[in-house]
């Protein structure tokens, strides 16, 4: 048995790496929330021999059902297993689920894991699952749910905040692909940097509110044109590009924070 | 002139909002950076194309800040006689790069490029979450050597060819 786990956890994480690259949107996360009769079936395959490229993609396949958001997991309070990606809230027993971490703010939503969203569907979705998980709703229960509550409604809060804005989706969804665009590194591309500088000057010298919309407006447009070279850069993978193209619309989005706090 | 004023507006803002003394928890600025946000030292420019001007541009992209710091050398000494600086940020930034234009006046180059971002955290007492302005203004001291010196070389290399040609 314990030959199996061994083998069972190289193999899982060949497979994660293999799903490192391509496809974003293909989510196969086995070993956690497996259920009980698909665990004897795994360790049936895994007893074979370094299993070749082609018998893991088989073996991938028919654990996942070739459905990207399957997983199982089952109440804490009356045991009913879903198949939901993001389990939160079990409709069985209406019951706030514990965090998990591995479901992501893409799969709270129901949204795929790319850049570009559909912009209305996020607040219709942020408002239902807070109708459910709001820690105003559960005074009658126990503490333990309570803390489920608040971590799940703060969790969903946040999830909401990250997605709707550009920078913070662009920066999460790196995130999510192991690219850290790193807080706290140093610049010092004088191109760009003269440019921010000479933005932030004339925001600080404008003297009335139609100067300032003026160079709001050029900014915003900077933004839209950075925010496509980021989507280009990320598809390409091309992660280095993406992250100067997040850099510089922090810059941007600055500015504009700046001409909004003098209007 | 401008940046005082939008600076101290904006102390105004940060200072209500991040010192709420009702609470009893007093987060706010040390007087330090207080002091060098009220009475800025050597805000300004030089002409950055003067040979005897070095400039350092940095930038921070996680919280978009930029620092400008100028100094003003000697030629013949090697030492650095004046210093401005214009920083767009937070007031720890700015506080930084004040405090790092007072201490590189009249000090060597190569003293200079020992003043640690450690140092100036810790006269402005700057909370671990700032700790980055102080490194910011230390790459910006940095960048600022590092920009005469290469201006100097060139100057020096096109002299040198100059007086080459002329002996030829």
């Amino acid at each position: 048995m314990n030959r199996a786990k061994k083998v069972v956890a190289s193999v899982s994480t060949l497979l994660t790496r293999r799903t490192f690259y391509p496809s974003p949107t293909f989510r196969c996360d086995p070993l956690p929330t497996v259920s009980a009769n698909s665990e004897s079936h795994w360790s049936h395959e895994s007893l074979q021999p370094s299993p070749s490229a082609q018998e893991l993609r088989f073996s991938r396949r028919r654990f996942c059902s070739g459905s990207s958001d399957k997983r199982i997991t089952v109440c804490w309070n009356c045991g009913f297993s879903s198949e939901k990606a993001a389990f939160l809230f079990c409709d069985s027993c209406r019951s706030i689920q514990p965090i998990d971490d591995s479901i992501d703010y893409f799969q709270i939503f129901g949204l795929e894991r790319k850049y570009e969203l559909d912009g209305g569907s996020l607040e219709g979705k942020y408002k239902d699952w807070q109708k459910k998980l709001h820690p105003d709703l559960v005074h009658n229960k126990s503490q333990k749910e309570r803390d489920y509550a608040a971590d799940q409604s703060a969790k969903v809060t946040e999830a909401y905040r990250t997605l709707t804005k550009r920078l913070s989706r662009a920066m999460y969804i790196m995130k999510l692909n192991g690219k850290h665009v790193n807080e706290e590194e140093t610049i010092t591309d004088p191109t760009l940097l003269m440019e921010i500088m000479e933005l932030r000057e004339s925001i600080a010298e404008a003297n009335d509110s139609k100067e300032l919309d003026q160079i709001r407006s050029q900014v915003q447009e900077k933004l839209k044109q950075w925010s496509d070279s980021f989507v280009e850069a990320f598809e390409s993978h091309r992660f280095d590009e993406a992250v100067k193209c997040i850099q510089r619309m922090t810059y941007y989005e600055r500015a504009c924070e700046e001409i909004v706090k003098k209007l | 002139m401008m940046l005082r004023q939008a600076a101290k507006k904006a102390l105004g803002l940060t200072s209500r909002q991040s010192t709420p003394w009702s609470v009893g928890i007093s987060r706010s600025y040390h007087e330090n950076v207080i002091d060098h946000y009220d009475n800025p030292r050597n805000v300004g420019s030089f002409d950055k194309n003067d040979p005897s001007i070095g400039t350092g541009l940095v930038g921070a992209p996680a919280c978009g800040d930029v620092m400008k710091l100028q100094i003003k050398v000697d030629e013949k000494t090697g030492q650095i006689v004046d210093a401005r600086f214009k920083t767009f940020g937070c007031g720890s930034a700015i506080a930084s790069s004040s405090v790092a234009t007072e201490w590189v006046k009249g000090k060597a180059m190569e003293e200079v490029l020992t003043i640690k971002n450690t140092e100036i955290a810790k006269h402005l007492s700057l909370p671990p979450v700032k700790l980055h302005c102080s490194m910011l203004a230390e790459d910006a001291i940095k960048a600022a050597v590092k920009d005469y010196k290469e201006k100097r070389l060139k100057t020096n290399g096109a002299a040198a060819a100059a007086g080459q040609t002329a002996q030829a």
